[in-house]
């Protein structure tokens, strides 16, 4: 379960699905934030990753995943649709359509949320506009994600992860991005 | 391969339509846009033809590739275009680069990785927008727009400092106009540097001049440093020689009209990118008058004050007057 800290998220998240989703259930519920929480970025290859998350998605995710609310934010936000159930999606294009026909990006943000098994997900296979979830997710729980290119943090306000390849903790989307072009592992 | 081919591939819910005309072609952007879903449909028709109920329209055959078997099947395959879906992490590969290199099938891959080993056009990168529903209002109707936008590029910048991607003969030239008009000209040393000789610059105004027709791997970090860094721009003719060619110096309607539409010209297989192509017109050209061109060293003749104007003239987008009049004047 993502946990949410009320003090940090009105002024830190943008779109009006993630404010919905942090104010209904973390502000109201008051869950306390992991100590350890950080955003953790590792560039290239690297052990016990999965490059293609949304096919290891297919094979391993949980129905309750699907409705939890932070999926149910995350799925109305990005794919703009809605979650009927724990199988069943509403898509304004396709119309009602099973969980495996959500977004590659959407299913990675879901891995990175609930998996447990310790593995490390490609974030390559996430869009730009998957970034702010992402790096909140990163508030929440301590989150190590795998780039294979870098990716687009510039929407994201109070921005701050790690950089592994360097050890590096960067502290706003300008300092990553000096220390990412830096890096030479894709 | 050569040639521009309009591809329309549609079902009773989606329609994509686009325009291929290049050996490489890069489809990314955000998430949720109907990359897979063009993949899906492609490989439903490859498969199953008409009785898949989807209808793909083009010239040339249409189909994916991917798989561990990629590199047995692909020897198998010409004249036809190929869709790759992000999962391939071959794309990236060497092996998969020398394939591609001596293919004469055009290429469209899905990723959001750089894909150094590729040559491919920052006029090939494109995401997917849906443009509204078609004409039955049932359909969604998608199409390609290129991912970086002109405007960030140069924008009719004075720059006090030139970057150019190497040290041939397109950087001798910048460098004879920059020490000519008071400005630094810095060479890269390769297109994977400019970033990182970007990123060392103060808040003067500077612009990379880098060959656009291979660009493509560089375009996601260079885009990014353009915008957090709004003072350098960059300047992406498909190549120096193009910049030439473009100025009308080199006389010949072929080469005018090989501008024009330069797809209908180049032969894949024969040339990796475009560039290559546009340095052999150049030194075809020139071989026995007055301005022969080699790559290695600039012919003095380039920089006789009629031929650089016109070079220069050619170069839209980028400001040399404001420069050389500030010079005429005194200023720096």
């Amino acid at each position: 379960m993502i946990r949410g800290n009320s003090s940090v998220l009105s002024d830190r998240m943008a779109g009006h699905a993630m404010r919905r989703y942090f104010k209904r259930n973390c502000l109201k519920k008051k869950i306390a934030q992991e100590d350890n929480a950080m955003l953790k970025i590792i560039f290239g290859e690297v052990e016990n990753s999965v490059y293609h998350p949304p096919t290891y998605f297919d094979n391993q995710y949980e129905d309750e995943w699907i409705t939890d609310p932070l999926t149910v934010a995350m799925i109305r936000d990005i794919d703009k649709s809605e979650v009927v159930g724990p199988r069943l999606i509403e898509s304004p294009v396709l119309g009602p359509i099973p969980v495996k026909e959500i977004s590659g990006g959407v299913k990675t943000l879901i891995l990175m949320a609930f998996d447990q098994s310790g593995r490390i997900f490609n974030a390559s296979a996430c869009g730009d506009n998957c970034a702010k979830w992402i790096a909140e997710i990163g508030r929440q729980k301590n989150l190590t994600i795998n780039l294979h290119h870098v990716m687009d943090f510039s929407t994201v306000s109070a921005f701050e992860a790690v950089m592994l390849n360097t050890g590096a903790m960067v502290h706003s989307y300008g300092e990553y991005l000096e220390a990412a072009i830096q890096i030479k592992e894709r | 391969m050569k040639g521009k081919y309009h591809i329309v591939v549609q079902n009773n819910r989606l329609r994509y339509e686009m325009d291929i005309r290049r050996n490489i072609t890069i489809i990314r952007g955000d998430s949720a846009t109907g990359k897979t879903k063009l993949i899906d449909l492609l490989e439903q028709a490859a498969d199953l033809g008409e009785g898949s109920g989807v209808e793909v329209l083009c010239e040339r055959p249409c189909r994916t590739l991917g798989g561990k078997d990629w590199n047995l099947v692909l020897p198998n395959i010409h004249q036809q275009i190929l869709f790759l879906d992000e999962e391939n992490k071959f794309v990236k590969s060497r092996e998969f680069a020398s394939a591609v290199k001596a293919s004469d099938n055009y290429f469209v891959i899905v990723t959001r990785e750089d894909l150094p080993n590729l040559p491919y056009s920052v006029e090939e990168i494109y995401g997917i927008h849906t443009s509204g529903k078609y004409h039955d209002l049932k359909r969604t109707y998608n199409e390609l727009y290129h991912i970086y936008s002109g405007e960030t590029f140069s924008g009719g910048v004075s720059p006090e400092t030139v970057i150019v991607e190497d040290s041939n003969s397109g950087y001798e030239f910048f460098r004879a106009i920059c020490s000519e008009n008071g400005m630094d000209c810095l060479s890269a040393g390769g297109k994977f540097n400019l970033k990182i000789t970007a990123s060392g610059l103060g808040k003067e105004p500077a612009i990379v001049i880098a060959d656009g027709a291979a660009i493509g791997p560089e375009m996601n970090e260079l885009y990014q440093m353009m915008r957090h860094k709004p003072e350098v721009k960059c300047y992406l003719p498909e190549s120096f020689e193009w910049l030439i060619l473009k100025s009308g110096m080199i006389d010949g309607k072929l080469i005018q009209d090989i501008l024009e539409h330069p797809e209908d010209f180049i032969e894949s297989r024969e040339y990796f990118s475009w560039e290559r192509f546009f340095t052999a017109l150049l030194a075809e050209h020139t071989r026995d008058s007055h301005l022969r061109y080699s790559k290695n060293q600039l012919n003095a003749a380039y920089l006789h004050e009629k031929i650089k104007q016109a070079i220069l003239n050619a170069a839209e987008g980028v400001d040399w007057k404001k420069r050389m009049e500030n010079r005429n004047h005194g200023g720096r």
